[in-house]
């Protein structure tokens, strides 16, 4: 599992909660308002009553693993499949029904898409010549557009004669010259090594808040999610689990899924008591900053801790006032890995049950295998769910991960 | 991948680096195609220059085929005679036609197979494509004899419809032969087209529409073009054997429908005068190459163009 970097620091209790956005009548240039939109194939419902509304100018990602309905909802707004049933909204215009070469929308494609009978500049230039622009103008714009993605020295040469970097510039240059009031983006980095896709991420994030221009992007790579957006759409069997920004969805994850899908999470049963924030686990009491909607007494629940807020320490071996404190459960280290700036830890706590604690390597204590540690955490890092809730989240993105989205190395050209 | 690769090849190239191979061993790579070259030099190049050395000479009397001990360019002269000459004619005109109406209903059908048919049934479809290819060429095209003839299916079909009030009279003519080749060239330029168009990928023509091309200019501008080597090459492959085609001749055109074909091989097996017959398969061969040459030139001419409006060089300013 990849884990992001991104904020380590406790997590504050739902102070960042983003204000509920009101779908106003006047839709600016820019805006993507979806409302009630389904996506059936056939039987199968790919997309499934979504409602989204994409500020102008804003930087927003639609995250999940594949099949969930990111790209479906992708193509749905350049055009390419039409809903089901719903409304979709372009700058205030209804797009359902028109066809994709009308839209004031634009893609960057997975495998980028390049003609590959064409010069880096025709490509260019492809969308301004369908418009009719005057050859004068095209020669300036084509120069502007390639200035931007700092290709202007491979013009004239042919797409197969770049590097896969090189070829994502251009697909940016071609998609973008027509000035759309939304430049879509369907995992356009996936077929980049790692270290070009980091450079990449800090470009596109760059460029957009340059231009100005609505991003939407669609990823399975909750780092890439995380390092750009202004918003994330964690998606689902076709629907939105949750709509914020990151650091909301880092700490106040709407959902088991959510909270197991971003970063990592221990998760640890128990049952709740006449406390509402309290919940009875075989370790001991849990407490979480606030009670759970759905979590009444005696209901089965599971809390989710995330492993940087956990704290670990030598202990005695039978250390008996830890089951009655809470927040505080008593173990033995099984496992030691260097994480580069972090220290990891997987401690066994019984019943088959293991804990993870990551703690920055300066003041990290120094720990082997076999020792016996106390491990506490604070309230305000704990989240409850519902207990069957966690656990199908558990499945599903047990799932995701041993079917990961397929590989997009190949680039046909 | 580039990493498995690279351990794979390590080992191998350590081994190859202890125990080199003899020299002797060692063939420069040409060698590889020695079979082939071999094959059409034997076959190839040497009947043609045979052909094309006959051609000069003349049939020495009733019992000779052919002689060379005098050379002239009489033979050329006497197959471009008026009697041969309309042959060539009607050659030239079924092998144009016949592929022009190839082309017609290939492009839209592999078009519609490539991009538009259900992928499912894809294997089916190719397949009706193919069937007919597994009867033999002769029995195909008697076939039609039986449903060209005055009496036979057609005629008759559209005798009760009410299209016609007498038999119909098409076979044995021109019209025949054109419908028999077309029949039985059609697979061959449906398939190369066909996989062509196939590698057309879809994200290229989606493209095309998101940056504001429509249908007809994302055909023109993306499709046609990337498909380009493929409607050649099934041009290339219907026109060629179709000029040189003398079954369908002779089983539909009779003595109307006389294509250069039949009649070089009446030379060769009847006439039994090998130097004609060889002077009418040089001018076959030439009018070939000539038809070719011109047809890429127009085809060249016509985008002209569409290649100027889409040409944009930048320059190397920086």
């Amino acid at each position: 599992m990849t884990i992001s970097a991104k904020n380590t620091s406790h997590a504050a209790p739902a102070a960042g909660e983003s204000p509920a956005i009101a779908p106003s009548a006047s839709e600016p240039e820019g805006s993507v308002v979806l409302e009630g939109v389904t996506k059936k194939f056939g039987g199968a419902t790919a997309v499934d009553n979504i409602s989204l509304h994409v500020r102008p100018g804003e930087f927003l990602s639609l995250l999940g693993p594949s099949g969930c309905g990111k790209t479906t909802t992708l193509r749905m707004l350049a055009g390419f499949e039409e809903p089901t049933s719903g409304s979709i909204r372009i700058s205030g215009q209804d797009v359902v029904g028109i066809p994709p070469h009308k839209r004031n929308v634009n893609t960057v494609f997975q495998a980028y898409a390049l003609f590959p009978h064409m010069s880096v500049a025709e490509n260019v230039a492809y969308g301004l010549r369908q418009k009719g622009t005057p050859k004068s103008e095209i020669r300036e714009r084509v120069t502007e557009s390639l200035d931007l993605v700092q290709m202007r020295s491979f013009a004239d040469r042919k797409p197969t004669q770049l590097s896969g970097g090189q070829q994502q510039r251009i697909a940016l240059a071609r998609a973008l010259i027509n000035r759309p009031a939304v430049l879509l983006l369907d995992e356009p980095l996936g077929a980049l090594d790692r270290q070009l896709r980091e450079e990449m991420q800090i470009e596109l994030k760059l460029l957009q808040s340059r231009l100005g221009i609505t991003f939407i992007f669609v990823t399975h790579d909750q780092g890439e999610a995380l390092s750009m957006s202004d918003r994330i759409a964690i998606m689902r069997s076709g629907r939105v689990e949750q709509l914020d920004d990151a650091d909301s969805i880092y700490d106040n994850p709407a959902s088991a899924y959510v909270a197991g899908f971003i970063g990592q999470q221990n998760f640890i049963p128990g049952t709740m008591t006449s406390n509402l924030s309290v919940m009875e686990s075989p370790f001991g009491p849990i407490r979480a900053a606030a009670p759970h909607d759905d979590l009444g007494d005696g209901v089965e629940a599971q809390a989710a801790v995330r492993p940087e807020a956990v704290a670990v320490a030598a202990a005695a071996a039978s250390d008996s006032s830890a089951a009655t404190r809470e927040n505080q459960i008593a173990g033995s280290v099984i496992g030691v890995s260097h994480q580069g700036e972090t220290l990891q830890f997987l401690v066994s706590i019984g019943n088959d049950q293991t804990l993870l604690s990551r703690v920055p390597r300066p003041n990290a204590p120094r720990l082997v295998v076999g020792d016996s540690v106390l491990c506490t955490w604070d309230a305000a890092s704990v989240r409850l769910f519902p207990s069957e809730q966690a656990t199908q989240a558990q499945a599903d993105i047990a799932r995701a991960l041993t079917n990961p989205a397929p590989p997009t190395s190949s680039i046909s050209l | 991948m580039t990493t498995i690769a690279e351990k794979r090849a390590a080992p191998d190239s350590g081994r190859r680096a202890t125990r080199p191979r003899p020299r002797w061993l060692k063939l420069p790579s040409f060698a590889l195609a020695i079979p082939a070259w071999a094959w059409l030099f034997a076959f190839f190049v040497a009947p043609v220059a045979l052909v094309v050395w006959f051609s000069f000479g003349y049939k020495p009397g009733i019992f000779g085929t052919h002689a060379n001990d005098v050379l002239s360019f009489d033979r050329y002269a006497e197959a471009l005679s008026p009697t041969f000459f309309s042959t060539f004619q009607n050659t030239l005109w079924v092998g144009v036609v016949g592929t022009l109406i190839c082309l017609a209903i290939s492009i839209p059908f592999a078009y519609w197979l490539a991009f538009k048919a259900p992928v499912a049934r894809r294997g089916i479809l190719l397949a009706m494509v193919m069937i007919p290819f597994w009867t033999n060429f002769l029995v195909r095209t008697i076939g039609w004899q039986i449903i060209l003839a005055p009496g036979g299916v057609l005629s008759e079909a559209m005798q009760s419809i009410g299209l016609l009030n007498e038999p119909l009279e098409i076979l044995y003519t021109r019209t025949a032969v054109l419908i028999g080749v077309v029949y039985n060239y059609l697979p061959l330029m449906i398939l190369p087209m066909f996989v062509a168009f196939d590698r057309v990928s879809l994200p290229m023509r989606e493209a095309s529409k998101d940056l504001g091309a429509g249908r007809w200019s994302t055909f023109m501008n993306v499709t046609l073009p990337l498909a380009k080597p493929g409607i050649v090459v099934g041009i290339l492959l219907v026109y060629i054997p179709l000029m040189g085609d003398y079954i369908t001749a002779t089983v539909l055109g009779g003595a109307k429908g006389n294509m250069a074909g039949q009649m070089v091989a009446n030379q060769f097996q009847t006439a039994q005068n090998w130097a004609l017959g060889s002077a009418m398969a040089v001018v076959l061969v030439l009018t070939i190459l000539t038809t070719v040459a011109i047809a890429a030139l127009v085809a060249w001419l016509a985008a002209w163009p569409l290649r100027r409006s889409q040409r944009l060089v930048l320059g190397d300013k920086s």
